[in-house]
C-alpha cells in the first residue's frame, strides 16, 4: 500500500525518539507489540505523540485498528484527508490481547 | 522473640551532595546546601516571598543508573531510585540470591510527582484540551509511583508500601518497615524518602502559608537557621535517603557489615491543628517515650538527637521544651544536631536523611554541625546544639519527624553490637 513519505517519516520518527533508536530501521510493516516491544501503556504513549505531532484527537473507538506501523500511517492520512469519521469507515482489525492489563 | 532489625546500606541524593561520602564530608564540614531560587522557568521569582531552597543541583537521572526505569517517573522517583541504587550496592545485597518474596520496598513521601502534575494541571486549565494531558500523568502523580518503580528495578516482591504523612513520612517508613521485619513479613526493605517539589505552585502554597524564612533571600546559606533567635521560617529542601533495613539474623547470614540497629519506633497524633503543633510540647514528648519504651530503654540512655528542627519560630521551641520535658537535667547533656541547617527542609525525604546522619553519627562517633546557631535562642536553647562538628561516644541515637496533619514519629537507633 501507497504512504505519504512525510506522514511515514513523521510516525517513524516519532516511534523512533519513544524506542531510542534509528527511525530508519523501523518499518512498515512492523507490529508495534511483537516487532517493536511496545506494551498497552507505551502504544498509548505512541498515539499522544502522533496526535500531538499531526493536531489529531484519536477516538478510543479507533484504537483496536493500529497494531502496526502502516496501520498508524494509514489511519493518519485518512484522518488528514476528507474522511469524516474514520472510526466508522473501516471495520478494525482484530484486536490482540494488550500485553499488560493496567490496574487501576 | 521479635527479630532485631538493622541498617546495613545507606544512600542518599541531597543539595550537599549526591552519594553518601559527599554527603557526609560536607555535613561535617557545614557545607550549606541552601541557594537562591533564580527562576521558576518561564518567569521570575519576584512575586515569591521567599526566594532560596536547598536544591539537588546538575541532576541528571541517566548519569546516574544504566536501567531505562528513571525515564517515566517524576523527579522525587528519579531521586528514591538513585538513592536506592547506592544503598543496595553498599549494603552488599545481591538480588539473585535472595528470595524476592522477602524483599519489600517502603517509601514516604510528602508531595510526590508535582513536577509533572503542575506542568499537566496547568496546561489543562490554560488551553482546556483534555485530550492533550499525557497519559502518563496518573502513574506519575499516583503517590507510590516510587515504591514500585524501584520494586520494578530489583524484582522485589515483597511487601510495598507508600506512606504519605507530610514531613514525618519518611520516618515513618523506617517504623513500618521495622514493624515489617519484626513481625517476619520480610528480611530486607528498602526503606525510602523522597521528595522534589521546589515548584512553582507548591513553593507559592508554602509562601502563603507564611511557613518559609524571607529574611535571608540575600545570603541563602544563612536561611535555615534552627533554634537561632534570628529564624523566621523554614527552607525548602529536596532530595532522597535509602536505608536498607534487615533481620540481624539475615544480615548475619550473609556476613553484612552492620551500621547500626533500628530498635524502636513510635507514632502518635496530636490530633490538634492541621500545621501548627500544641506549645505544651506534651505530644512530642509522649511520643519520645513510646519509641524509647519500644526499644526498651529509657531517656536515661539517650546520647545524640537528630532534631525535627526545621527552623520555624513554633516548631523549633516546641521541640526544645518536649526534650526538656523528657529528659530533664539531661537535657542539656545529650549532643543535638539538626540536618535541616545544611540541606532544608525535604519534606518526605527529612526522616530518612536525618536517619542517615543518625546512622553515621552512631557509626562514626561525629556529629554534623547546626549551621547558623549563632544566637541561641533562649526558648530553645539547648547545650548539646554547636555550630561545629562534635566527637562524642554514643551508643543510642533518636530521630524526631512532626508532620501536618498533627502526627508525630521517632525512631531510636543503637550502635550495632561488635
Amino acid at each position: 500500500m501507497a504512504t505519504d513519505p512525510t506522514i511515514s517519516l513523521k510516525i517513524r520518527t516519532a516511534l523512533g525518539e519513544y524506542l531510542k533508536r534509528d527511525p530508519d530501521t523501523i518499518l512498515i510493516t512492523q507490529h508495534l507489540r511483537d516487532d517493536l516491544g511496545l506494551d498497552s501503556m507505551a502504544v498509548i504513549e505512541l498515539l499522544y505523540r502522533i496526535e500531538e505531532a499531526f493536531d489529531l484527537q484519536i477516538p478510543d473507538q479507533d484504537l483496536v485498528g493500529l497494531t502496526n506501523v502502516g496501520h498508524v500511517v494509514n489511519y493518519v492520512e485518512k484522518r488528514l484527508g476528507k474522511t469524516a469519521s474514520p472510526a466508522s469507515t473501516k471495520k478494525p482489525a482484530k484486536l490482540s490481547k494488550p500485553k499488560g492489563k493496567k490496574k487501576s | 522473640m521479635r527479630a532485631r532489625v538493622v541498617v546495613t546500606g545507606l544512600g542518599v541524593v541531597s543539595p550537599i551532595g549526591i552519594g553518601v561520602s559527599e554527603f557526609w564530608k560536607a555535613a561535617l564540614s557545614g557545607q550549606s546546601g541552601i541557594s537562591a531560587i533564580t527562576s521558576f522557568d518561564p518567569f521570575s521569582m519576584d512575586g515569591y516571598r521567599s526566594k532560596v531552597a536547598g536544591q539537588v543541583r546538575n541532576f541528571a537521572v541517566e548519569r546516574f543508573l544504566d536501567s531505562p526505569h528513571g525515564e517515566r517517573v517524576d523527579r522525587y522517583a528519579q531521586f528514591a531510585l538513585v538513592a536506592a541504587k547506592e544503598a543496595l550496592a553498599d549494603s552488599g545485597l545481591q538480588m539473585a540470591k535472595e528470595n524476592p518474596h522477602r524483599v519489600g520496598v517502603i517509601v514516604g513521601a510528602g508531595m510526590g510527582g508535582m513536577v509533572m502534575g503542575e506542568r499537566e494541571i496547568t496546561q489543562l486549565y490554560q488551553q482546556q484540551k483534555p485530550h492533550r494531558v499525557h497519559p502518563n500523568f496518573i502513574p506519575v502523580i499516583t503517590l507510590n509511583s516510587a515504591s514500585g518503580i524501584i520494586a520494578m528495578a530489583y524484582g522485589a516482591k515483597g511487601p510495598n508500601l507508600t506512606i504519605s504523612t507530610a514531613c514525618s513520612s519518611s520516618a515513618h517508613a523506617l517504623g513500618q518497615a521495622l514493624h515489617c521485619i519484626r513481625e517476619g513479613r520480610a528480611d530486607v526493605v528498602i526503606t525510602v524518602g523522597a521528595d522534589a517539589s521546589i515548584t512553582p505552585l507548591v513553593f507559592a502554597g508554602f509562601c502563603s502559608l507564611r511557613a518559609l524564612s524571607s529574611k535571608f533571600n540575600d545570603q541563602p546559606e544563612k536561611a535555615s537557621r534552627p533554634f537561632d533567635r534570628m529564624r523566621d521560617g523554614f527552607v525548602m529542601g529536596e532530595g532522597a535517603g535509602t536505608l536498607i533495613l534487615e533481620s540481624a539474623a539475615h544480615a548475619k547470614k550473609r556476613k553484612a557489615r552492620v551500621y547500626a540497629e533500628i530498635a524502636g519506633y513510635a507514632a502518635t497524633s496530636e490530633a490538634y491543628h492541621m500545621v501548627i503543633p500544641r506549645e505544651d510540647g506534651v505530644d512530642v514528648a509522649h511520643t519520645m517515650r513510646l519509641a524509647l519504651a519500644d526499644a526498651g530503654m529509657t531517656p536515661a540512655q539517650v546520647d545524640y538527637i537528630n532534631a525535627h528542627a526545621t527552623s520555624t519560630i513554633i516548631g523549633d521551641a516546641v521541640e526544645a521544651k518536649a526534650i526538656r520535658q523528657l529528659f530533664k537535667s539531661r537535657a542539656d547533656k545529650i549532643a543535638i544536631s539538626a540536618t535541616k541547617s545544611l540541606i532544608g527542609h525535604t519534606l518526605g525525604a527529612a526522616g530518612a536523611i536525618g536517619g542517615i546522619a543518625s546512622v553515621l553519627a552512631l557509626h562514626t562517633g561525629q556529629i554534623h554541625p547546626t549551621a547558623n546557631y549563632d544566637d541561641p535562642d533562649p526558648a530553645c536553647a539547648l547545650a548539646g546544639l554547636s555550630r561545629s562538628a562534635q566527637e562524642r561516644r554514643m551508643k543510642v541515637a533518636l530521630l524526631n519527624a512532626f508532620g501536618f496533619g498533627s502526627n508525630n514519629a521517632a525512631v531510636v537507633l543503637k550502635q550495632a553490637t561488635k
